[in-house]
């Protein structure tokens, strides 16, 4: 023995772990009882690594999955505030829109009209599909979120009345691609992928 | 009664399938999802198991550490094993609810009592099991961490809110115990 006492656990623990301290080391080579002890350690841990496993006593998935659905859904609700119904969007366009300078003033308006309409209809058909309930590929998951993302993007500038009051057409376009945006998400949600035109 | 079953604590997923598994993830494909949780379910209970005190709490743990991956999906970056990820949010939860619960007065008391001198030690001849059930559950959780999971001292003290110091003694302490609660021809 080096010296007048043997190493602690810790030290021990330390040698083991590749740490030790070159006392240690020295010491370990003419203490039996330390070299036992440092055994001791390692065959505790591989002991431990050694014990079975334990398996769930039951299946959790139906749970988590429905809460993981439960939080995404709450999630996209917060994420996509700028969606707006297109009747909250209506109002906003024909509160603001002046009579046009040029054109068919009456023709605009009932293109406008018409883009609406086809707005509300497919809301509500996509209101039906019930989307959050429906479970997705990767594919149709990933268009479904890139078009709520454009859908976000029309409503902005909808709900920006001077960036396209005194210019019917524009906002005529704005709606139609609103549309066409809605389309594309009832087709993603009736796995019509590919005719989402993405 | 829990059934038990033999596992390797590996990460059973290679890494461009969990990239692509992750992707979908993302995206909201909860079969990615599912395929996650059907291969590492069991490690993450089981480690759970070992960090708590209760099959109930362990199968919270296992609830909890799923729904935070489905949150935190963006934030795993794809450098790294998929496994350690979420083995270290299972860690992260279960270590969460020990904090919240306020158990460490409790383990404190139990930690000064288990610290009585050893000539008070009489072995008890426990198995492996039982001994390490026996521990408080902060000096199991330190001795799981680092020796079964091989989380360094520096990693668990970060984890579990304690000093780099206090991590080595209690793991060393909690040799200690087990030893003497085994027995020496325990380990052999």
């Amino acid at each position: 023995m080096n010296d007048l006492r043997h190493a602690t656990t810790e030290e021990l623990l330390a040698l083991r772990d590749g740490e030790g301290g070159a006392w240690t080391r020295a010491h370990l080579e003419t203490c039996q009882a330390c070299a036992g002890e440092l055994w001791r350690l390692e065959q505790a841990r591989a002991r431990l690594r050694a014990l079975p496993a334990f398996a769930p006593p039951r299946d959790r998935w139906p749970e988590v999955a429905l809460m993981a659905r439960r939080e995404r859904r709450q999630r996209r609700l917060r994420g996509i505030v700028a969606i707006a119904t297109a009747a909250a969007l209506a109002g906003i366009t024909f509160a603001a829109l002046r009579p046009a300078s040029g054109g068919d003033p009456a023709a605009q308006q009932a293109a406008l009209a018409r883009e609406i309409e086809r707005s509300q209809a497919l809301e509500q058909q996509l209101r039906a599909l019930d989307p959050d309930q429906q479970a997705l590929t990767a594919e149709a998951a990933t268009a479904a979120a890139e078009l709520e993302n454009r859908l976000a993007a029309v409503d902005a500038q909808l709900n920006m009345p001077d960036a396209w009051t005194g210019n019917q057409e524009r906002v005529t376009d704005l709606w139609a691609q609103r549309a066409g945006l809605l389309s594309a998400l009832v087709d993603v949600h009736t796995t019509r992928v590919a005719a989402a035109g993405l | 009664m829990h059934h038990r079953i033999v596992t390797v604590m590996a990460d059973t997923i290679p890494l461009g399938e969990a990239k692509s598994l992750v992707a979908r993830a993302r995206a909201g494909d909860m079969s990615a999802l599912e395929h996650m949780y059907r291969a590492y379910e069991g490690s993450v209970y089981s480690l759970a198991r070992r960090l708590t005190r209760t099959a109930e709490e362990a199968e919270d743990v296992l609830q909890e550490t799923f729904l935070e991956v489905c949150r935190s999906l963006g934030s795993w970056r794809g450098d790294g094993s998929l496994w350690g990820w979420v083995r270290t949010i299972a860690a992260s939860k279960a270590l969460m609810r020990y904090r919240r619960e306020k158990l460490r007065e409790t383990d404190e008391l139990k930690d000064e009592m288990d610290a009585a001198p050893r000539s008070t030690d009489v072995p008890l001849r426990l198995d492996l099991e039982s001994a390490l059930q026996r521990l408080s559950e902060r000096s199991r959780a330190v001795v799981w961490l680092h020796d079964v999971e091989g989380y360094t001292h520096e990693e668990i003290a970060e984890l579990m809110g304690m000093t780099t110091s206090f991590s080595k003694s209690q793991l060393a302490r909690a040799h200690q115990r087990l030893r003497a609660w085994l027995g020496e021809e325990a380990w052999t």
